[in-house]
């Protein structure tokens, strides 16, 4: 389902709740669908089962998914607050990034005008 | 799940292992990490039963494992350099496992072997280093442990192996919450495989972490002003190390994320970039801020 860079400096823990917010964000994986267990994640991936532990209770604290004891662990319902908080922080990224290109003297419009080739996406209801 | 306190043993004059706590929690992966002679080595065979300490007594599971069978038949130990008995294939070393170890699994060893595939009709002491290495891996796997004391397990593998082997620990861990305590110097290799560490350095434990909570607890910033602000910045946080090129700053910073950004923040940096650090980073600067050189360390 996706792997895991072990040449990254980012640790296994935060590329594995990364990827799963990515997927959940982007619809990949549904409301209710079932995430895979642990058990099978570490085997498949080869990684501490104890870290992959640790990033679906991250997950799950910050209300991306659910679980069911015994059953295992669910993806959440798309709740606008998940999706404001994803924002926040892209916002912060995009500021961020926005900064350095400004200091490195590349001037404002050049950037506004970068952003303004970009198109909105559709927003459909299930169009994929 | 094991548990040392306190636990010393002298050899002649010298300390090899000098008051040293270890605690890893079942179904944990536990790394011991340090410089060559630092007593990894002495502390796993005190903890595996081998050798006896001068003070403390290892527990597992809150019995002691020295000269006690019972105890001995549930935590196996790879050694370096693993032993067989001498002219022995695989098959015979697996009927003298079969009889001390009465969890042993037949099926399991038949599969193991296969996968790996080694012939079980080899004498083992003319194979390579590294299929002897995996010779123990299957003897001892089969024995099913509910703990595996391992030292430097992986040296002498080669990659495909490598990957085999712990994709096989992982598997026992995850199904059967088996606990692994393993030592190695490989610092890249241990990060992405524990989730405890332990550092040893001259007979000494210096500390034991949650490898997550180790890295979460001190990060790297880069930053860059318009106007450099005065010395005020750096002594406002827990600096371990920093460093100055051209405009931009490096610090290697002690505290929660959080509060750094938000410090940082105020001073109204024109770049601020916070870069993860890797195990050997860590160790490099908390090392250096106890007064160890990273040489000590790292071979």
């Amino acid at each position: 389902m996706f792997t895991i860079d072990t040449r990254s400096r980012v640790p296994i823990y935060e590329q594995l709740t990364e990827k799963l917010k990515e997927l959940i964000i982007w619809e990949v994986m549904k409301e209710d669908e079932q995430l895979p267990s642990v058990r099978s994640l570490a085997q498949d991936l080869t990684i501490n089962p104890n870290t992959i532990q640790k990033a679906y209770r991250e997950l799950e604290r910050e209300g991306y998914i659910y679980s069911i004891p015994g059953k295992g662990s669910f993806v959440s319902p798309v709740k606008n607050e998940i999706n404001r908080e994803r924002m926040e922080m892209l916002k912060k990224e995009l500021e961020r990034i926005v900064g350095e290109i400004l200091f490195l003297g590349v001037p404002k419009d050049e950037v506004i005008k970068l952003i303004e080739t970009m198109e909105e996406p559709e927003r459909g209801g299930d169009d994929d | 799940m094991i548990k040392a306190d306190n636990v010393s043993k002298r050899f002649g004059r010298f300390d090899a292992v000098k008051d040293v706590d270890v605690n890893v929690k079942k179904g944990s992966i536990y790394g011991l990490l340090g410089s060559n002679g630092a007593g990894k080595t002495t502390l796993l065979k005190i903890i595996s039963g081998i050798i006896r300490s001068d003070k403390g007594v290892p527990e597992i599971e809150g019995s002691s494992i020295f000269e006690a069978p019972d105890v001995k038949k549930r935590v196996l130990f790879i050694p370096d350099q693993p032993y067989f008995f001498h002219q022995s294939s695989l098959f015979q070393m697996a009927s003298f496992y079969k009889a001390v170890y009465d969890r042993w699994n037949e099926e399991r060893f038949h599969q193991l072997y296969k996968h790996l595939d080694l012939d079980p009709n080899r004498k083992l002491t003319r194979m390579s280093k590294g299929m002897q290495r995996q010779a123990a891996f299957i003897l001892t796997l089969s024995a099913m442990p509910d703990a595996l004391i391992l030292d430097e397990p992986f040296d002498g593998l080669d990659p495909v192996i490598r990957q085999q082997v712990k994709n096989l620990l992982i598997q026992d861990v995850s199904s059967r919450e088996m606990t692994v305590l393993v030592s190695s110097h490989n610092l890249r290799e241990m990060e992405d495989f524990c989730d405890a560490v332990g550092v040893m350095h001259k007979g000494k434990l210096l500390y034991e972490r949650d490898l997550e909570e180790l890295k979460t607890d001190i990060s790297k910033l880069q930053v860059a002003f318009k106007k450099m602000p005065d010395e005020s910045f750096l002594a406002g946080m827990d600096v371990i190390h920093h460093e100055k090129r051209g405009r931009v700053l490096t610090c290697i910073v002690r505290g929660a994320e959080g509060n750094i950004d938000r410090y940082v923040r105020s001073y109204e940096p024109a770049i601020y970039d916070v870069l993860p650090l890797t195990l050997e980073e860590i160790f490099m600067y908390e090392m250096g801020s106890v007064g160890y050189e990273i040489r000590n360390l790292i071979v």
